[in-house]
């Protein structure tokens, strides 16, 4: 794990980490949720690139003595990455700048165990991934030299890891507040079908990595009524990134 | 396929007006007669000896059995027996061979098959993903009969079990904690609730005992089920037989035994049928004029008989 953090820092995709200590009941069980994510974060392959993402997920979570926790994320998500189609070249010319895809399947996969120091306190840590089932791929029209061109530019096997530490207090009405520090890394294949003079990306897979690999996050769990709860979260790295998902616990 | 369904309806509303009779000791009414008076009631059993348990018998067999009994007196209604006319009694018996030998020689077999290898609780989550697909007629039938509590009810156990029970396969409406029953409704039963009378008795194949009130259900039902849209046919064939054998699965016994326990299985589950779907009828009345304790016990089954 620590070669794949030292190999070169960057990131995108990832997801709520949820709070440290597992959301299933005490007695162990099932919990489900639906949730929604608003993702932003820079990467680079020389040139830095703001991307931005929001994913609708369902999630299945099952846990058991306040102690540990499993958890699967199955979604959709677009991608926007901001002046993906800027020209360097004087003569060549794009219809627009930035790279767009709708809806896409991605899954994630997690796992945290948590500690109670006392009632009040305590500290979990978690691991989880996110894999992206499809491609997503942008067409991009311009002139280079004096002869238009149509090509499409596609973003593969996205994918993200992610590991950290949680710290957590529970306040009154069993609310818990939460925050950690984390890192992750991410990274995707980016493949332009036709090389033209001036794009960034070319033919064959160029490989886009996230920027910085540590942040911070931060959130609180909060029980509503008849089993159901809402977790509200944030992360910070490059960028802020947030998201709220409602959990059902069975 | 929908013209066939026409076909049904229409069949359905022409022969709308048979009645099923009320008094238990009354002898074979004859297929002239079914469209006058309230008629009398097939009691001679023939020696046919087999019977088929096609869904709806088997839902007979198994609901009956569970939480009907929600303002419903079966002492009461144990002392009248409800019975229908049976005037294409010939018919219906070699429809019921058919769908024994259906059930034996075919789906028995299969669901068997699908025991030994799916685990109960897998489908347990099928059945329950099926079911919440079914929302849409129960909704409609909830909002014919201006039981708006039971249409929201069925909404929010639709948007629940959706989102939070992974698509249906879950079931956490039911859970103690949120307590949003299934609302066990359908056209037929809103029709009777309307006083439609049940007509008389009909075994279609494959789809089992029934009658042309009820089967305003099955037409109602295949316009209102999502899995009646799948294309091409044999997709949806597949679908259905595939439920049909999951939900077969969960219930293998059950008629066997009711079969074993009965002289002649024709008769015991026209009479189960027909008592079972009046007892539907009557708990959604209940449940639509909630009234005085007093002015409910004072409806008595044979009010309730004579609506139906």
């Amino acid at each position: 794990m620590l070669i794949i953090f030292t190999v070169h820092n960057t990131a995108v995709a990832g997801g709520p980490f949820g709070p440290p200590q597992p959301v299933s009941k005490e007695t162990g069980g099932l919990y489900t949720g639906i949730g929604y994510w608003y993702h932003e974060d820079i990467y680079k392959n020389g040139t830095e690139h703001l991307i931005r993402q929001n994913q609708v997920y369902s999630h299945v979570g099952y846990g058991a003595k306040n102690l540990w926790e499993i958890y699967a994320r199955i979604g959709v998500s677009d991608l926007k990455i901001f002046d993906a189609y800027n020209s360097t070249n004087v003569l060549t010319t794009t219809d627009k700048n930035d790279f767009e895809e709708n809806w896409k399947f991605f899954g994630t996969l997690g796992a945290k165990g948590f500690y109670a120091l006392n009632r009040i306190f305590g500290v979990g840590a978690f691991i989880q991934g996110t894999y992206y089932l499809s491609n997503f791929t942008d067409d991009v029209a311009g002139i280079s030299g004096s002869e238009p061109f149509t090509t499409d530019l596609q973003i593969k096997n996205l994918w993200d890891v992610n590991c950290g530490i949680g710290f957590q207090a529970t306040a009154p009405y069993n609310i818990k507040l939460y925050a950690g520090p984390y890192i992750y890394y991410s990274e995707a294949q980016a493949s332009l079908a036709v090389n033209i003079p001036g794009l960034e990306y070319t033919a064959g897979n160029v490989t886009i990595r996230n920027k910085t690999i540590a942040g911070g996050f931060a959130g609180v769990n909060i029980p509503l009524l008849k089993g159901f709860q809402m977790n509200i979260e944030g992360q910070y790295s490059e960028r802020l990134s947030a998201g709220a998902v409602v959990t059902y616990s069975y | 396929m929908k013209f066939f369904l026409f076909l049904i309806l229409v069949y359905t509303f022409l022969t709308m007006g048979c009645a099923h009779s009320l008094n238990s000791n009354s002898s074979t009414l004859s297929p002239s007669s079914s469209t006058s008076t309230p008629p009398a009631v097939v009691t001679d059993a023939s020696n046919s000896g087999e019977v088929n348990l096609p869904p709806r018998e088997k839902e007979i067999k198994s609901e009956s059995k569970s939480s009907d009994d929600e303002n419903f007196n079966e002492d009461e209604a144990a002392g009248e027996k409800a019975q229908i006319a049976d005037p294409i009694e010939p018919l219906n018996r070699a429809m019921y061979h058919f769908n024994d030998k259906l059930y034996f020689w075919a789906l028995k077999p299969v669901a068997q098959g699908y025991n030994m290898v799916v685990p109960e609780v897998a489908r347990i989550s099928v059945k329950n993903f099926f079911s919440n697909l079914r929302f849409p007629a129960r909704f409609v039938s909830c909002l014919l009969q201006a039981d708006f509590s039971g249409a929201a009810t069925e909404f929010g156990r639709f948007t629940i079990n959706t989102v939070w029970g992974i698509g249906g396969l879950l079931d956490p409406s039911s859970n103690k904690e949120l307590d949003l029953q299934k609302q066990d409704t359908d056209l037929g039963q809103t029709l009777g609730v309307y006083g439609v009378g049940q007509g008389f008795y009909i075994v279609w194949p494959i789809l089992g005992p029934s009658s042309p009130r009820d089967s305003v259900d099955v037409v109602g039902d295949y316009f209102l089920y999502p899995v009646s849209y799948i294309n091409p046919w044999y997709v949806w064939l597949g679908v259905r037989g595939y439920e049909e054998v999951n939900d077969t699965s969960l219930r293998i016994g059950d008629y066997e035994s009711l079969k074993d326990a009965a002289i002649d299985p024709y008769i015991a589950l026209r009479d189960a049928y027909v008592q079972y779907r009046l007892k539907k009828v009557e708990q959604r009345r209940l449940k639509l004029t909630p009234s005085k304790p007093e002015e409910k016990s004072s409806l008595s089954d044979d009010s309730v008989l004579q609506k139906n």
